[in-house]
């Protein structure tokens, strides 16, 4: 008994990760990309995405296989690592005694959408600079 | 036949054609703003708010609170434009404020400085009304939950009284962020941010105003010459509102096409103090289906913005309620000074140009004591010195120094202007503050305290606010210059107006403007 239900387990495992297969070649989950030196020169990650060895489909999940068809993650895609804006914002809450925790702005609250600030293939670009262009060095390292 | 008749007659040829061109591509999106038949809308609304500043939440938390169901539509990422990175000060002729802290006011008062500012152009019939609601307005702010520091009216440029009031957080978003929770809470509205009005849907006669197209998922791109017109970017959705639009888009200070159009001093990689998005796109729009221009190339300049730091920061606090108002500006090859610090915008962004005309780099210097700064700006001395902005010094001699300024001629400057007051003598540039009950503050002490240390911030105007706009009246209708009466189901409120300010908006009075014909376009629309 106890070996049929392990064994109706065990082909329905192989059935699910045929289906996974095949749903490669057909663009349906997330496949595996063959990050070559080119697309890595192309798309380059941030070091600390780097050195946890993200694939793109990690964050690009469920856009097909060529890197040219991914959009944009948005929002969502980014905390669904980095959890809330809210837990963001209390990470640098050392910062709200000078005003300047860039997760919870006097100007902006939790509120800004991640890529205002932060782009993983090109370098981010700081929105406090914008009107604090003087300040921003004494409050905060490069934007990651 | 002169030559005015001439391209007159060219004119009205060109408009024949120009017209029957329009007619033959009616249906053409580029030509004329889309019919109710030509479009299929995906949402509906009662009220539609474009901006998400001071006025546009003002009118959809007033519209929302009225039980309409609320769509807000705003370009950038960010919510409140300008108004979340202004100084957050808020003039308030008559205001419980400043009786109970014993400043004698009137409306009439408020009027005539405001026309003083703006060269007697002002639509009084609009600042009459801000007089009549001005405190409606601050109420409401209040209500919606934000926070007014409790201390005496700051007292502002061109202004005959203190009369303003601050944000508890020093800066205009401590009435956004309160008012954009209090709209979002209410059932039925909702904000949408990086969605771009693109056209005005109007009735299938033409006439009348019933919804807007706009592209969801929008991204600005600031390194655009003009995003309005190249940006691409988005998907296209169809959203009918049928009570009417408020638009509340603001000014245009950083268009760098239609701001040079306008006044070509502006050249395209000059600084102003707005956000990024301050583009005249949807005010193009609004002329496009009839809307009335008013004083459109009035584009004011703060004249307290400084050369050391981009766009707003922190020298326009430092100097309006710091340096000016006691303390004195220079000119640096000389160490004379030039003009009234306390004087409205224009007249002092037109002396400091008289400067700068002669050599461009030779910035005037703000110079005061620790004595000429208010109470509500102590906390941002510091952030002004560690940034750079502001820089302080032991002696007049090391000051001098640093600016390059004739010493000596600096020392006399100082010297006889402390005198002067002193003495009685009227200041030779007729500044308000260095009369009256006004010199109590100083408690029989210099204006500029000998003592040192002595504070200077260079400075250089900034595009600022556009005075000019589209015409409305009184209930914040937009006006037609094809039936010189209300577009029906079009409001207009805020900087995207015209007219109020005339040549010259006093400062401070932009929030006022903002709240009141923001509530004013919610309650009527």
């Amino acid at each position: 008994m106890c070996n049929k239900r392990t064994l109706f387990f065990l082909g329905f495992f192989f059935i699910f990760s045929g289906m996974s297969l095949l749903g490669a070649d057909t663009n349906t989950s997330s496949p595996k990309i063959n990050i070559t030196p080119e697309l890595k020169k192309e798309f380059p990650l941030k070091a600390h995405h780097d050195k946890l060895s993200l694939s793109c489909t990690d964050c690009h999940e469920g856009q097909g296989d060529d890197p040219k068809d991914f959009k944009l993650i948005g929002d969502k895609g980014c905390l669904s690592c980095h959890k809330t804006k809210q837990f963001l914002a209390d990470r640098l809450k050392f910062m709200d005694t000078t005003h300047t925790n860039p997760h919870n702005s006097i100007h902006d609250g939790p509120k800004l959408y991640c890529d205002e600030c932060h782009n993983e293939h090109k370098p981010s670009d700081n929105m406090c600079l914008q009107c604090h262009s003087n300040d921003v060095k004494s409050w905060m390292r490069p934007t990651p | 036949m002169s030559k005015e008749t001439m391209s007159r007659r060219d004119a009205l040829k060109f408009g024949v054609v120009g017209a029957g061109a329009a007619m033959l591509t009616a249906a053409n999106a580029m030509a004329a703003a889309p019919t109710e038949k030509e479009v299929k809308f995906d949402e509906e609304y009662d009220v539609i708010v474009i901006g998400t500043g001071f006025a546009g939440l003002a009118a959809a938390a007033k519209a929302a609170e009225r039980g309409y169901k609320v769509l807000i539509l705003e370009k950038m990422g960010r919510v409140g434009g300008n108004s979340v990175i202004n100084g957050g000060g808020m003039a308030v002729p008559n205001s419980t404020w400043q009786k109970k802290y014993g400043i004698q006011d009137s409306g009439e008062l408020f009027i005539a400085d405001c026309l003083k500012a703006g060269l007697g152009i002002n639509h009084v019939e609009l600042l009459e009304t801000i007089v009549k609601r001005a405190q409606d307005a601050l109420d409401f702010s209040i209500k919606c939950g934000a926070k007014w520091q409790d201390v005496k009216p700051a007292w502002f440029g061109g202004h005959s009284v203190p009369r303003s009031l601050v944000t508890d957080n020093m800066s205009g978003s401590g009435v956004i962020k309160p008012m954009h929770e209090f709209v979002e809470k209410l059932p039925g509205c909702k904000i949408m941010t990086r969605v771009k009005m693109d056209d005005f849907v109007m009735s299938n006669d033409g006439t009348t105003v019933v919804g807007v197209t706009a592209r969801i998922n929008y991204r600005f791109d600031p390194k655009l010459l003009s995003d309005d017109v190249e940006n691409k970017t988005g998907d296209k959705k169809v959203y009918k509102a049928k009570k009417g639009i408020v638009l509340a888009s603001g000014g245009f200070s950083m268009d760098k096409v239609f701001r040079k159009i306008q006044d070509p001093r502006l050249v395209e990689d000059m600084d102003a103090t707005n956000h990024d998005g301050a583009t005249a796109g949807a005010l193009l729009k609004a002329f496009q289906i009839g809307a009335l221009p008013v004083h459109i190339d009035w584009i004011q300049q703060g004249p307290w913005a400084s050369p050391d730091e981009r766009g707003f920061g922190v020298a326009p606090l430092l100097t309006q309620q710091g340096l000016f108002k006691f303390g004195v500006a220079v000119d640096v090859k000389n160490g004379k000074r030039f003009m009234n610090e306390m004087a409205d915008r224009k007249t002092r962004a037109d002396a400091e140009y008289v400067i700068l005309r002669k050599d461009p780099k030779s910035f005037p210097v703000a110079i005061g004591t620790y004595n000429t700064f208010e109470e509500q700006i102590y906390p941002i001395i510091e952030k002004g010195l560690t940034g750079g902005v502001m820089k302080k010094f032991d002696t007049l001699d090391a000051f001098a120094a640093n600016y390059k300024i004739p010493a000596d001629a600096l020392k006399a400057t100082v010297k006889k202007y402390n005198e002067d007051v002193k003495n009685g003598v009227e200041d030779e540039f007729k500044k308000q503050t260095l009369k009256g009950d006004s010199l109590k503050e100083l408690k029989g002490g210099d204006p500029i305290d000998m003592k040192g240390p002595f504070y200077g911030i260079r400075l250089v105007p900034k595009p600022h606010h556009t005075m000019g706009g589209l015409h409305i009246n009184t209930k914040a209708q937009v006006i037609s210059g094809n039936t010189n009466k209300p577009i029906p189901g079009l409001f207009a409120a805020g900087e995207v107006t015209g007219g109020t300010h005339g040549a010259s908006r006093l400062g401070t009075v932009a929030v006022t403007d903002c709240l009141v014909f923001g509530l004013i376009a919610g309650e009527n629309i």
